[in-house]
């Protein structure tokens, strides 16, 4: 019996091609800014929790700070544009970069222990960068406007500025922004690269013994990660033309990324857009409907919504539907003699 | 120059002294077995020399080159490779996914590494298995897993701990063939174990470690017949089998 490693994945191709096309004539038909907001958010958070899947959803490692990395990526092209005038263009590139440095400083001590040392530092990392720029007005000669947040300068309808009158063309940089992550998850997952990822996850010991440098590959894994949520997060300062700390590197968003990734099933390429597809309309529904009289319930929800999700789907909603699909692995049974 | 050399090492953890003193040498080539008790080090001798922790005195040195202190990737890759007494499959990955892993050590593409696993489960007759995600594998064939993924990396000397453990005789006996053939292949082997039927049969030297000393080196039927090792640690039992 030959087995295609990933082989879920190349049969799953057709689909998400005729999805991605579907989606490209999405704005022909839909007209609604609000409808399109709410799109953009959805593939937005599809992005960010697909760049997360990078280094948690395959290594089997859980980084709940990974709202830092975005809002270094949002702040940093949003600081360049307002003091220099550098194109977000070119500005999300540095941010990204940045995020990339940073993202591997907090990966490297943590990389060398055992245990939940990740978790933690991402955790504890990311708030006290939220809470330092809550409180810092300036630093060096730039305003960082502390809590207040930086609102990007409009230029009205410049493209090369990365500004655009209406939402539609912020939807095709968000949709093709999401084909690259899913693109370069899905190379990665076939590659050396995401064997010896998973076999990290899987056992790191063994994977050590086998010859994978773990500390070497969690790092790249985090550094692809850090990266892409970079460019995720200036993606997401020009798209609303303001920048808080609150929004762009709120605890909150690290969760959304997180749980969307856990929940639709994380170390595969589709399963984190499953999950934003489904919980980012399922919480801009409970933040519009019941936000104002119960602030913070969307937080209850979500953490129900995660422990449903852990004991009954532990492997995400990709799982079932695999299985649907009719792809799913079949498992030998345990007392079948072993072929001689 | 000795293929492995492994000479006055010492390993204590906190007040325990582990391993005390060991050297040894093995031949291109050759079977060495160790046994002793629980708690005798062998399984620390074997973490020292696959670099999962440094020795605290002493060295190793694999074809002349020094080897104590380097890390598991780095021994890996110098064609040395080891199994874990408690079996460690990567759960979710397929029987084939878990032998491509180490095929990549020395195959850097998929397809040329997917066509090395395949060679190597067609060894270990786990062919029919390809596609069985590992944690569905018995504990029997979690080993002769385990045994895939090092081969594939393609090792000059396996280290193998305890493979037979928890087989019934008939398999032990399949494991034992399946030894042989490893080394025909030209690979040599160290290895512990606790069955004396596989270690007596396989070995050509047997090493006694004792409270993490050597107490008797030698061939398998000589050292069977040591009092030394008979009082210490085989006693009545393997007098009597």
């Amino acid at each position: 019996m030959a087995t295609q490693p990933g082989r879920s994945t190349r049969a799953a191709v057709p689909a998400i091609a005729a999805a991605f096309a579907f989606f490209a004539l999405v704005p022909l038909f839909v007209s609604d800014d609000y409808y399109l907001h709410v799109l953009v958010h959805v593939l937005f958070f599809a992005y960010m929790a697909s760049a997360w899947n990078v280094v948690c959803g395959y290594t089997g490692q859980l980084s709940l700070g990974h709202s830092a990395l975005c809002g270094i990526g949002g702040y940093v092209s949003t600081l360049l544009f307002i003091n220099t005038g550098l194109t977000p263009w070119v500005g999300m590139l540095v941010g990204a970069v940045a995020a990339t440095g940073v993202g591997v400083l907090v990966g490297w001590p943590c990389f060398r222990l055992r245990g939940p040392y990740f978790a933690l530092t991402t955790i504890a990392f990311a708030e006290i960068l939220r809470i330092w720029t809550d409180n810092t007005e300036e630093i060096f000669g730039i305003e960082l406007r502390g809590a207040q947040g930086l609102s990007v300068p409009l230029k009205g309808h410049v493209p090369a500025l990365f500004q655009f009158d209406g939402k539609v063309p912020y939807f095709y940089i968000i949709l093709a922004m999401l084909a690259g992550v899913m693109l370069v998850t899905w190379w990665m997952e076939r590659s050396r690269m995401g064997y010896y990822l998973k076999a990290i996850r899987g056992d790191q010991d063994a994977a050590e013994a086998l010859g994978v440098n773990s500390i070497r590959y969690l790092l790249s894994a985090m550094a692809l990660s850090s990266f892409l949520t970079g460019l995720g997060g200036s993606f997401y300062a020009q798209f609303f033309r303001y920048v808080n700390p609150e929004r762009i590197m709120g605890l909150d968003l690290s969760i959304e990324f997180a749980l969307m990734g856990i929940v639709g099933g994380q170390g595969t390429v589709l399963g984190p857009v499953l999950g934003s597809f489904l919980l980012t309309p399922a919480g801009e529904i409970t933040r519009a409907t019941l936000g104002g009289r119960f602030p913070g319930l969307h937080l209850v929800i979500y953490g129900m919504v995660l422990i449903l999700s852990m004991l009954f789907l532990p492997k995400g909603l990709i799982e079932p539907l695999r299985r649907l699909a009719g792809r799913k692995r079949v498992p030998a049974g345990r007392d079948e003699p072993a072929a001689a | 120059m000795p293929f492995l050399e492994v000479r006055e090492i010492g390993k204590s953890f906190g007040g325990l002294q582990a391993v005390k003193n060991l050297s040894f040498t093995v031949e291109p080539g050759e079977i060495l077995g160790i046994i002793g008790p629980n708690g005798a080090g062998k399984t620390t001798a074997f973490n020292m020399i696959a670099g999962f922790f440094p020795p605290d005195t002493g060295e190793v040195r694999f074809r002349g080159e020094k080897i104590a202190g380097l890390r598991p990737w780095d021994i890996s890759r110098r064609r040395i490779a080891r199994t874990f007494q408690l079996s460690k499959p990567f759960g979710d990955l397929t029987v084939l996914e878990n032998v491509v892993v180490g095929a990549f050590q020395r195959h850097a593409n998929r397809p040329d590494a997917q066509r090395k696993a395949e060679g190597v489960l067609a060894l270990v007759g786990m062919t029919g298995r390809a596609g069985t995600e590992a944690h569905n594998l018995t504990v029997v064939d979690r080993k002769r897993l385990e045994l895939a993924r090092c081969l594939a990396t393609e090792p000059e000397l396996l280290l193998l701990d305890e493979v037979v453990a928890g087989a019934t005789p008939a398999e032990a006996g399949e494991m034992m063939e399946l030894i042989r053939r490893i080394r025909d292949m030209g690979i040599t082997i160290l290895m512990v174990e606790h069955v004396m039927r596989v270690i007596m049969g396989l070995s050509h030297r047997v090493l006694v470690l004792h409270h993490g000393e050597t107490i008797a080196l030698g061939e398998p039927k000589a050292v069977s017949r040591d009092p030394v090792v008979l009082k210490a640690y085989l006693g009545e039992r393997y007098g009597k089998a």
